[in-house]
């Protein structure tokens, strides 16, 4: 499941933290990433389509992406298969992509088919990928943070050099949990990362309304781990200071915390009518596209053209229709599907 | 609500998106604009923290009414509920008494998949110093919600977001009330006992009784209203009555709240029954996001039907 057939193999194999040019031809690397970004907006628009069309075939909670693709995509390119580990909220399509999940799985599971990531049953919330150390969107708001620190603790134990992308919401910070695993996570100096992905609102409500200080960052003082505030809509930025703190728990000196400053562009499920945000706010952010912005970037270091993006733009579209088509005609679980997955082992009176 | 929160001043509404979004459901719709920030609240995603706050406030003579967008999340915070509401009052010999209501959507509502759809009625039904209200139809959740917001005991207000769309008659009297802890005998029959509560009355439970019923079985049907404190008054009297009895609930059956409601009538009722007490309720998994999956795991009409029928030798 973690090959990602659906761009082409060579380039998605980004996860290594592989530095610029170092393999293959010239902008490689790059290419790929801008071609994931592309993919995750599309799959989330295209996901955006399908829900809302009449005869509605996607079902449930559904939180899309849109917006804050560089956070994803900056991850995968530090992330070591094997040894790292990912975890995060409910919004999980995107690093599920960038993980290097075949979009068919994926979409398959909007739908609830048998063939999906999570065979139908965890649906939009919760995408796993246990091959590519993905280890799931999760519904209860920080109920993640605790898992991750979990993760850190076996990498440390383990003596693996891996470390875990710990990923929340603005919101989640509001939990218990943040507190709790924070302060564990200092005191055993495991290799968490703990990343919050900052786009401003918890639903409806405004981070300064939801916050006592609006500067996340301060919200990890007094864990004695470095907290920074990222612009997360500037891949090449989110790159370069996700590496710090990757580097840190490599070699042993503990967690980081990370404010990614983004912004979401859709509501924050499908029945939401954004009413409480002005229009202005979001073009303001939809100005500082993490696509776009990269985009003209390796545009401007030729690494791209016209054609490329055109080629790589109807290749997305096309793979992301076939995961569609395929989704659709898939077969749902059998009905008996459903006692299935419950216990590892097998007891003399069942369940 | 509205209508308590007039009524008196010590009454408050708090929870995540109630104020400015004016419910995360649109139950709280115009309340924030009608009573202003003092009385209406949004808070942050801090469950421990909002229904602690509310159990502090409540012993300090405020009477705070706390929403939780859903009941699978009081989870995060079941030891403000358990430890704190439920315990306060007799920890201290009595001198303190917790009038608060918790309310929010509870069970399974449309593929929101197993963490957001617990059952959490024996979570708190089996709590002592705990109420637990289950309303099934609009004119009950209003009588209901009025009197638990009366009430000077935490009350645990099970709604379903299935069912925030449902209509039916409802008294504009603001001295409308319904008691707790008394269950309603929706319709009297002679044949068998049907018994079931919230949200599952309106899925299921209505609809079997009524091909039941055409089919000339004469059912008693009876909604619990009220799930802590349980009126087994009724119960047992309607069960000697008929001498079969059918639970229908969307709870595990394991440790569920139809095996705790049998538990509490079997020893009053065995002499008098007929067949077994049978028990439909949902099947023992978590449950799953596929549509036909949680649809199958579900009590259906014909479980209902089919359970009566056997209890009834037809
Ligand atoms: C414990 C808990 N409380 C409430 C919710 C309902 N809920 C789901 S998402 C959400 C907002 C979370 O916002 P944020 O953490 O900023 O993440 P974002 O949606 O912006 O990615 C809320 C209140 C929940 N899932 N879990
Ligand atoms: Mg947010």
């Amino acid at each position: 499941m973690a090959v990602a057939q659906a761009v082409e193999p060579k380039e998605v194999t980004n996860t290594q933290g592989a530095k610029s040019g170092s393999q293959g031809s010239k902008g490689e690397v790059e290419r790929a990433r801008l071609r994931m970004m592309m993919l995750i907006r599309r799959f989330e628009e295209r996901t955006y389509q399908e829900y809302t069309k009449p005869g509605q075939k996607i079902g449930g909670f559904c939180h899309l992406y849109s917006g804050q693709e560089a956070i994803a995509v900056a991850i995968a390119a530090h992330f070591r298969k094997g040894v790292d580990a990912l975890i995060n909220g409910y919004r999980c399509h995107g690093h599920s992509l960038a993980l290097g999940m075949d979009p068919k799985p994926a979409m398959a599971e909007l739908f609830g088919k048998a063939t999906g990531c999570s065979k139908g049953k965890g649906g939009s919330m919760h995408f796993f990928d246990a091959e590519a150390g993905n280890h799931g969107g999760h519904g209860i708001v920080g109920g993640q943070l605790p898992l991750g620190l979990g993760f850190a603790f076996s990498q440390w134990y383990k003596k693996n050099s891996g470390v875990t992308f710990c990923l929340f919401g603005d919101g989640a910070i509001n939990q218990g949990t943040h507190n709790e695993a924070l302060n564990m996570a200092s005191l055993l100096k495991v290799p968490c990362i703990f990343m919050v992905e900052n786009n401003l609102m918890a639903m409806g409500t405004q981070v300064e309304r939801h916050s006592a200080v609006t500067d996340l960052s301060q919200r990890a003082a007094g864990y004695n781990m470095p907290a920074r505030n990222v612009d997360a809509m500037d891949l090449d930025i989110a790159i370069a200071e996700i590496g710090k703190a990757v580097e840190r728990g490599r070699n042993n000196e503990g967690p980081s915390y990370l404010v990614m400053n983004t912004y979401r562009y859709r509501g924050h499920s499908m029945s939401d009518p954004l009413k409480y945000r002005p229009k202005e706010e979001a073009d303001k952010w939809k100005a500082r596209d993490p696509i776009t912005l990269y985009e003209a970037r390796l545009r401007e270091q030729k690494l791209v053209d016209d054609p490329w993006l055109e080629t790589a733009a109807e290749e997305i579209a096309a793979t992301v229709n076939e995961a569609i088509a395929k989704a659709d005609s898939d077969p749902h679980p059998e009905l008996d599907d459903r006692f299935d997955d419950i216990l590892a082992e097998t007891y003399p009176y069942g369940s | 609500m509205t209508e308590e929160m007039e009524r008196d001043e010590n009454v408050f509404l708090m929870g995540e998106e109630v104020a400015q979004y004016n419910g995360a459901y649109k139950v709280s719709e115009g309340m924030l604009a009608k009573f202003g920030p003092r009385r209406v609240f949004d808070t942050p995603i801090s469950e421990a923290a909002f229904s602690g706050l509310g159990v502090g406030a409540a012993t300090m003579g405020l009477r705070p009414i706390i929403e939780f967008m859903s009941w699978s999340f009081t989870l995060v915070c079941l030891d403000q509920i358990v430890n704190n509401a439920a315990n306060v009052r007799y920890m201290s010999g009595g001198q303190y008494k917790v009038p608060i209501v918790f309310r929010g959507g509870n069970g399974i509502a449309h593929q929101l998949g197993a963490t957001h759809s617990h059952r959490v009625e024996t979570i708190y039904a089996r709590i002592p110093g705990l109420i637990v209200v289950s309303p099934s139809t609009a004119y009950d959740a209003k009588g209901l919600l009025k009197s638990s917001i009366r009430c000077n005991d935490p009350v645990i207000f099970l709604e379903s977001e299935k069912m925030l769309n449902e209509t039916s008659e409802v008294p504009d009297d603001p001295e409308f009330l319904l008691p707790l802890g008394v269950a309603n005998v929706e319709r009297e029959g002679s044949e068998v006992t049907v018994v079931s509560y919230g949200r599952t009355m309106q899925r299921v439970t209505r609809a079997a009784v009524k091909s039941l019923v055409d089919e000339g079985v004469d059912v008693e049907l009876i909604d619990l209203r009220t799930l802590r404190p349980l009126d087994t008054a009724t119960l047992v009297q309607s069960i000697q009555k008929t001498g079969r009895c059918v639970i229908v609930d969307e709870d595990y059956g394991y440790c569920g709240m139809g095996q705790a409601i049998m538990a509490s009538v079997y020893k009053r009722v065995f002499d008098y029954l007929d067949a077994p007490i049978a028990h439909v309720h949902s099947d023992e998994i978590p449950v799953p996001f596929n549509h036909y999956l949680e649809e199958a795991m579900m009590p259906s009409e014909e479980r209902v039907i089919a359970a009566v029928k056997d209890v009834c030798y037809r």
